[in-house]
């Protein structure tokens, strides 16, 4: 069995010659090989590929010349698997005749080279039919009963299409890299250079010259659509500037997905496109009518989060009637049972007494007692709006994320970001910081108030950021200012998340942070405004999915 | 604080505030830094490393001063062809440095990342873009771009074309070292020599790029002679100076200035005395800015960086009869393209003729490229017994290098190559006794 990944793999070469051919979808884990092997800033994609390899069934891979990452993962794997066909198909970026008939002499030179390692032979004339007896593959269709969504962007794995489907989505196209079916050109006369035209003519990558036709052809598909996903994988640069080009233009949601091809994404990779469902179809869900018992109907929403689990009770008149902020302990489960029984307990209700309950956060699959479950970014664009309907623009602070969401006037979320893969900008950053300063969490805001020397924390990461105030701390510098450096650099990681959701003033900020003095008065010098704070912003959330359920209950138009 | 620095700040200050409105005041920077280079060059490094300060600092500040003079390109367009029709290359990676030199490089950076731009590429790219988006630097009529040496190359010119209507050529690598690659990449070059005549009007001369091929020859080999007479004398020059070389061999290669500059380094290094310290082969970018760097290797006796793979990433002997080919066969032979193999090979070959104590890469943050492969070269230098340090961080932004970490593996490295000598020293004392 021989590995491939490009759509650009001469497949089919191989298999009139018999050959078992697979496509490599890494399903990983980790990278502890790529780790050792490769530089940790190379693309997960092909970090993913050596992991695969590396566990061994195959007897070669074929690689194209298509990225910086894959020439490397090529070297690497020459170097483990020397006894391998391990092979590196020089693929040209330019598909006139000139691409054409090189790419055939690089197939042709890749056939006899194939030859050479496994005793079989090429048949020219094997190949012919075999390429006859090729079926079209099923290319994907728009369906008028579901929610149609189109992949774009670097590979996505079956993962992505699998979450669709099971909200009920469909996915109309999928343009990455292996998502389309293949086609081949059959040429009689000229075997070889019909296929490598073929080849060469499929729908254009980022790595090819003519790339700039994507525009054309992305329009047209988008149009059937209601939204668009445009997926990145990590540290794979090309998309990310077809996705700040199209952004400005094409005229359709899009949900920007950044993937590591690793199991472990798999719940943020939920989150967001349960999120970005959730925003296509706000509007026209179908609204269920039930309602319990005969007199004030009470409903809850409750957020469990990384650091906090909130809850609320609100009446049919949208009154918010009590709340409770309890820590998340180890298991998210356990907080969730003790806010509910705090909030119950202020309000005098029992759980059957609450007409539905809908979770959300981080750990809102985990609360068995809640009726559905709704992504915190729908909970917390509703939650803002009902605190201050003129929000547009919403700054959330957690303990494991930082995201910025922009409404439109009636609190429908229209755009979000969100910064979940590192630690840098969010609350527990903070902790760290305030851990290494020897301060309280909450005494960190008051003192950066403080501050009379202003010191810049450059560092991007947070691991480089404990280190660099380790080093303040050893150069004597105030505890004060080392904390108002830290809430700027809070700040600025803030302000680029609200600049790329749009800054459409008012603004608000929400989560735990948001009690943080130091990092309010740093958001609003750096993006000039005022932030508006609700009373307790740690509850913006669940007072959202509070609303949810209500809506749910058709109380609300 | 310095009056330059004041008007760092002051230039970077209103830039921020107002891309677009800045760039007569970052080109007035650019010649006052050509005059001081030239009239006050930097004290503490010798002649050679200042006059190719001054030469590189006069090639970007007049070409900026005149948009009709120059293309845009990256450091392996062929500016041999170009300056054929009297035009300079200014590439990414220097554009990119010098754009740096205001500090502009962090609200560059920020720029480029807000609009979407993935904060995993490379910080020259990701530098420039925001440059040219934020409307804070003007752009030329044209570019030219390669495949070579990382993807960056292609996306980030089509990226411009399409935002701010820069036209450009796009000249395909291929992978392959043979005659069919050759052949396929020297009608690129014919066809671009044919789109740039129709688009300057003027008439190319084959002649004069066999002259630019001959004093190619010429330099390269003068560069060899330079690199083996720096790894025997003590020769002051700081990080940047290296960084200016590489730009020169370049974007001013086949020039009769820059060959005539290093005729006069070979002269000028052997005035210089002996060097006795380390000697340091240099692997990929060089973060200029960075200060421990700075304070072992700037004008240093005791380590000398003595070449670096990025000024000699080709060491072809082109033939001048056939210069289409010869273009076409150098590129395709550079060390940065085909596999890591023939990298590793060609260092081998670099480290065979100078014999350094020790090799340092610099994995420059984004840079795939290169830091994928920084592993099978330091397996490569074990077995030429040539100790080898890797080093993470950023060739321009500086908030991704973080000091304490570069110090730490950097000063543990060198105490193990001292340790080393005194060990051999005391191997050969004992021999001596005995």
């Amino acid at each position: 069995m021989l590995g491939y990944i490009c759509k650009y793999a001469p497949v089919e070469v191989f298999e009139s010659m018999g050959v078992e051919m697979k496509r490599i979808e890494p399903d990983v884990t980790n990278f502890n090989q790529a780790e050792i092997r490769m530089h940790p800033n190379i693309c997960s994609f092909a970090k993913g590929v050596l992991e695969e390899v590396m566990r061994g069934g195959y007897e070669g891979v074929i690689l194209t010349t298509c990225c910086d990452s894959i020439r490397r993962l090529y070297d690497v794997l020459k170097e483990e698997f020397p006894g391998a066909f391990i092979y590196m198909l020089d693929t040209p970026r330019i598909t006139k005749d000139a691409g054409v008939t090189l790419y055939a002499q690089r197939i042709r030179e890749m056939a006899q080279a194939y030859e050479k390692f496994s005793g079989k032979t090429f048949d020219e004339r094997k190949f012919l039919k075999h390429l006859k007896g090729k079926q079209e593959e099923q290319q994907y269709a728009v369906k008028s009963s579901a929610l149609n969504i189109g992949i774009l962007g670097a590979r996505a794995n079956e993962s992505i299409k699998q979450i669709l489907q099971e909200r009920g989505a469909n996915v109309a196209f999928d343009l990455t890299c292996t998502g389309l079916g293949r086609k081949v050109l059959i040429d009689e006369e000229e075997v070889m250079e019909g296929y490598a035209r073929g080849l060469l003519s499929q729908f254009p990558c980022m790595r090819m010259e003519q790339a700039s036709n994507r525009d054309e052809l992305i329009r047209r598909f988008s149009e059937s659509v209601d939204g668009i996903i445009y997926h990145t994988v990590q540290f794979c640069d090309n998309y990310a500037y077809e996705y700040a080009w199209l952004k400005d233009w094409l005229k359709r949601p899009i949900l920007l997905l950044e993937t590591d091809y690793t199991r472990q994404s798999g719940g943020q990779v939920r989150t967001r496109i349960e999120a970005f469902l959730e925003s296509l179809s706000a509007g026209r869900q179908p609204q269920k009518v039930y309602r319990k018992g005969d007199g004030q109907m009470y409903v809850m929403g409750i957020d469990s989060g990384s650091t906090s689990t909130n809850a609320v009770i609100m009446d049919e008149n949208r009154k918010i009637k009590a709340f409770s902020v309890v820590r998340t302990g180890a298991k998210s489960g356990v907080s969730a049972d003790r806010a509910l029984q705090e909030v119950l307990e202020k309000v005098g209700l029992t759980r059957e007494e609450i007409a539905w309950i809908v979770s959300t956060g981080y750990g809102r699959v985990s609360i068995s007692f809640a009726d559905e479950n709704v992504t915190e970014i729908s909970c917390h664009g509703k939650g803002a709006h009902y605190f201050n309907p003129s929000i547009r623009t919403i700054l959330d602070i957690g303990g494991q994320d930082s995201k910025a969401i922009r409404l439109n006037e009636n609190g429908e979320v229209k755009d979000f970001v969100m910064n979940d893969k590192c630690a840098a900008g969010t609350g527990r950053f903070l902790e760290m910081i305030a851990r290494t300063l020897e301060v309280s969490l909450d005494e960190l805001g008051a003192i950066a108030l403080t501050s009379k020397e202003k010191i810049e924390i450059t560092s991007m990461c947070s691991v480089f950021a404990e280190s660099e105030v380790i080093s303040l701390i050893a150069n004597n510098k105030e505890k004060a200012d080392i904390a108002d450096g830290v809430c700027r650099a809070i700040a600025n990681k803030a302000s680029g998340l609200l600049r790329r959701v749009g800054m459409e003033p008012e603004f608000m900020m929400t989560g735990g942070v948001a009690k943080n003095p130091g990092v309010v008065r740093a958001v609003e010098e750096k993006i000039g405004a005022k932030l508006y704070i609700c009373e307790e912003p740690e509850i913006v959330g669940a007072a959202g999915a509070a609303l949810d359920a209500l809506e749910k209950m058709g109380r609300l138009s | 604080m310095w009056i330059a620095d004041k008007y760092i700040d002051y230039v970077k200050e209103q830039t921020i505030a107002h891309p677009g409105e800045s760039w007569d005041k970052m080109l007035l920077g650019f010649q006052a830094n050509k005059l001081r280079t030239k009239l006050l060059p930097k004290k503490g490094i010798s002649k050679g490393y200042q006059k190719l300060e001054a030469m590189m600092m006069s090639f970007v500040a007049d070409s900026l001063s005149h948009p009709d003079s120059y293309v845009w390109g990256n450091i392996f367009t062929p500016c041999e062809i170009i300056s054929c029709f009297g035009l300079h290359t200014l590439s990414v990676e220097c554009l990119s440095c010098y754009f740096s030199g205001y500090h502009l490089e962090d609200f560059f950076i920020d720029y480029a990342q807000n609009t979407g731009i993935a904060p995993t590429l490379c910080s020259y790219h990701k530098t420039f873009v925001g440059a040219i988006d934020s409307g804070a630097v003007p752009v030329p009529q044209y570019a030219v771009t390669t495949s070579l040496s990382c993807d960056g190359n292609l996306n980030t010119f089509r990226y411009l074309e399409k935002r701010k209507g820069v036209p450009f050529t796009f000249l395909d690598i291929p992978y392959r070292d043979d005659e069919a690659s050759v052949d396929y990449l020297a009608d690129q070059l014919r066809t671009f020599v044919q789109k740039f005549e129709n688009l300057t009007g003027k008439r190319f001369d084959e002649e004069k790029l066999r002259n630019a091929i001959r004093i190619e020859n010429e330099t390269r080999k003068e560069l060899v002679r330079f690199f083996k007479l720096q790894s025997e004398h003590y020769y002051p020059g700081e990080l940047i100076s290296h960084l200016y070389m590489m730009m020169g061999m370049h974007l001013l290669i086949g020039t009769q200035e820059f060959l005539d500059l290093i005729r006069f380094m070979i002269r000028d290094i052997e005035n210089y005395p002996k060097f006795e310290g380390k000697k340091i082969l240099w692997i990929h970018l060089l973060p200029f800015y960075q200060e421990t760097l700075q304070s072992y290797f700037n004008a240093s006796r005791k380590y000398q960086i003595i070449a670096s793979d990025i000024i000699l990433d080709s060491m072809e002997e082109m033939d001048e009869e056939r210069p289409f080919h010869a273009l076409a066969k150098k590129i395709i032979r550079n060390m940065y393209n085909g596999s890591y193999s023939h990298k590793a090979d060609m260092v081998a070959e670099l480290a065979e003729s100078l014999k350094p104590d020790a090799v340092i890469q610099f994995c420059h943050w984004g840079c795939k490229q290169s830091s994928g492969g920084s592993i099978l070269l330091k397996e490569k230098m074990k077995d030429m017994q040539i100790p080898m340090l890797i080093l993470d961080g950023d060739g321009i932004d500086r908030r991704n290098s973080h000091d304490g970490q570069i110090r730490t593996r950097l000063e543990a490295f060198l105490e193990m190559l001292d340790e080393d000598s005194k060990e051999e020293a005391a191997e050969k004392e004992e021999k001596r006794v005995c």
